[in-house]
């Protein structure tokens, strides 16, 4: 009745030293008694561990985790022309760190970054793999602006960037592309701008569905804005977001929605059937069938078996969903 | 009049002795008696270093911990430890787990205050993880409000900073690295600090780091505490106009040295910006530090960063004719 998926990012080692493979091989990377590829393998190894434990809880749409990825943002910056990468900077109000970007000049895309990440994920999974890019706006506003010194400039360019990154993942077969813009919760007056970088990266998606996705905090203001705009799909964080859920109550969507009902962000284990009945209160607000339910955001903030636990009781979650309909 | 005090902001490397003796103890091959005996090894060479090179402020340099929330957690009854979760790159922590009320099983840190008060005549200050980082750092399983949490926190550090006191603190810090957090929050962490630092006759300190400063700035001046230390090379020195116009009512640590950095400052920058921060701050209200712990860097870099910033303060101290 409703479909699973989660947000992006999975953690990557967990506490038994099976788990801990990729973080021996990081430091033996660093330390130059492997390399690039040995380092490569291990990732791919964890990747697939990843996917298996996605699947093993038989979520709908998965994601590769975002292995590989060091950050949220210099992840796909550091594949574009004019794009440098600086020291830490602290992740939203997470405690976590981001490489930098530093734009030095005009922003371009050069050559797939994702494409054959995703294609590896596909590989190895029985579920759907959607591909997830981080949000132009989203980017724009955590880099480091040296050439454009104007946000709108540079949020374009990147989107067009980012809009060539969603063509060669649609040729590389993928079916399901996500944006996400974060930045949204903390400056819901530039969705304006966030929309007209989507529909530079709508006017490349082909058939794929493009969801966009903010998390960290609610978007009840720019609720009704936001799902006439440019995306298919539109994932809302409705935990630390819980602000948003009035407005779905109110307005509907007549378009699907990500209901991030489980929290990625907490250690607290939910109870199903108490997540069943509040995808249930919307029934005849949205349309379920097409609708996800998902985590409120990437679960790597949790410990690997504590966001194994997550997947489990949303798909459970949604058995029930399911079964009282 | 005492000016330019030098001191640190709490952590220092462990010697290699001491990580290997951790990973020991980790694995059950070392007792935990024999632990502590190299952590307080360690304590008391950095004791001694600090004295040799005349750093004024000491600090135990937190040998006993691995992370500063989990070590304070460990003590606290109503919390667990969690798995590992990634901070960023390829380094990963354990977070405290609320899982009931919370509650000061007694003290956290005083006897590794007293271990090395017992070894210099400087006054050594006493360091609380402060309620609002350890709040925003935990998972809370029980509370399931943050400013229930975090009050719940700062009701016993107020029990821990009144025990530090008692041992004969004549300075107690607060760290709060997570106070640039959210901003919306700022009051609960003022009521939370003030909640710690009530009616403490010793000098009270906050700490943090890694913040948009410029957005908390006007919460400076309401911070219950009487001497802010902040990261301000690291920072790009920025703030210090912003200082120019609107002062502030209270003593700060300046960070003259950047802690995530291998390159160790020459004396002669430091000197550079222990001057431009005297074209704002009194002499006597102003202490001079790295700019956060140095427990990241290596023991040769951490000691190489604090000589160099003993003989910089020194050496405008002399030329401003400041004893």
């Amino acid at each position: 009745m409703v479909r699973t998926t989660v947000v992006g990012n999975y953690p990557r080692v967990g506490d038994t030293f099976e788990e801990q493979s990729l973080r021996r091989a990081i430091a033996r990377f660093d330390k130059g008694e492997i390399g690039a590829d040995d380092l490569q393998g291990a990732e791919q190894e964890v990747v697939k561990a990843v996917l298996r434990e996605q699947n093993d809880a038989g979520i709908d749409v998965v994601t590769d985790g975002q292995i590989s990825w060091y950050d949220s943002q210099s992840h796909i910056a550091r594949g574009l022309a004019s794009v440098e990468i600086n020291g830490l900077a602290r992740y939203f109000d997470t405690n976590t760190y981001y490489r930098q970007p530093v734009v030095q000049g005009p922003v371009a895309w050069k050559e797939p970054i994702l494409a054959d990440e995703w294609k590896f994920a596909r590989a190895n999974s029985k579920a759907a793999v959607k591909a997830v890019l981080t949000g132009p706006l989203t980017l724009a506003s955590l880099a480091l602006d040296k050439h454009y010194h104007n946000k709108k400039r540079l949020t374009l360019d990147l989107a067009n960037a980012l809009g060539e990154e969603a063509s060669a993942l649609v040729r590389a077969g993928a079916a399901h592309i996500q944006v996400d813009e974060p930045i949204l919760t903390r400056h819901p007056e530039e969705l304006p701008l966030a929309v007209e970088g989507l529909e530079r990266i709508r006017g490349r998606k082909g058939s794929a569905a493009l969801t966009l996705f903010s998390y960290f905090g609610e978007v009840s203001k720019i609720y009704e804005e936001l799902v006439e705009g440019p995306a298919d799909v539109i994932g809302l964080d409705l935990v630390q977001g819980a602000a948003t859920w009035p407005a779905i109550a109110k307005h509907g969507a007549k378009k699907p929605l990500v209901l991030g009902l489980v929290d990625a962000r907490n250690t607290k284990k939910e109870d199903p059937a108490e997540v069943a009945k509040k995808v249930l209160d919307l029934k005849d607000r949205i349309d379920l069938k097409k609708s996800f339910l998902a985590p409120s955001n990437g679960l790597e903030f949790l410990p690997r078996a504590r966001a194994r636990e997550k997947l489990r009781i949303l798909s459970t979650a949604a058995r029930k969903v399911g079964v009282a309909a | 009049m005492t000016a330019l005090l030098t001191t640190s902001v709490g952590s220092f490397p462990k010697p290699d002795y001491l990580l290997r003796a951790r990973t020991k103890a980790s694995k059950g091959d070392l007792s935990q008696e024999g632990l502590r005996a190299l952590e307080e090894k360690a304590t008391a060479e950095w004791i001694q270093f600090q004295e040799q090179i005349g750093i004024d402020i000491p600090v135990d340099g937190e040998q006993y911990r691995g992370d500063m929330a989990t070590y304070f957690a460990e003590n606290i009854d109503g919390t667990e430890i969690s798995g590992l979760v990634r901070s960023y790159g390829n380094r990963y922590y354990k977070k405290p787990v609320i899982v009931d009320e919370l509650r000061r099983k007694g003290p956290i840190s005083v006897d590794w205050f007293k271990f090395a008060q017992a070894r210099t005549e400087r006054p050594v200050k006493g360091m609380i993880t402060g309620p609002y980082t350890m709040m925003d750092w935990s998972f809370d399983e029980f509370y399931g409000s943050r400013e229930e949490a975090c009050l719940a926190f700062a009701k016993l550090l107020h029990q821990e900073a009144l025990s530090l006191e008692a041992a004969g603190a004549k300075i107690v810090q607060v760290d709060e690295p997570a106070l640039s957090t959210r901003f919306d929050e700022l009051p609960l962490l003022v009521k939370a600090v003030g909640t710690v630092t009530k009616g403490l006759r010793a000098k009270t300190i906050l700490h943090t780091c890694y913040g948009n400063y410029n957005e908390i700035f006007e919460f400076f001046n309401k911070l219950p505490v009487d001497q802010l230390d902040l990261e301000m090379s690291n920072s790009g020195l920025d703030l210090l106009e912003r200082f120019k116009r609107e002062p502030l009512k209270k003593e700060i640590a300046f960070g003259v040295v950047d802690v995530h950095s291998h390159v160790i400052e020459p004396e002669s920058l430091i000197r550079e910006r222990i001057e431009k921060a005297l074209t704002i701050f009194e002499p006597g209200k102003l202490y001079i530090d790295p700019d956060c712990g140095l427990k990241t860097r290596s023991v040769e870099e951490a000691q190489a960063k604090l000589r160099n910033m003993v003989a910089a303060t020194q050496a405008v101290r002399k030329a401003h004719r400041l004893t």
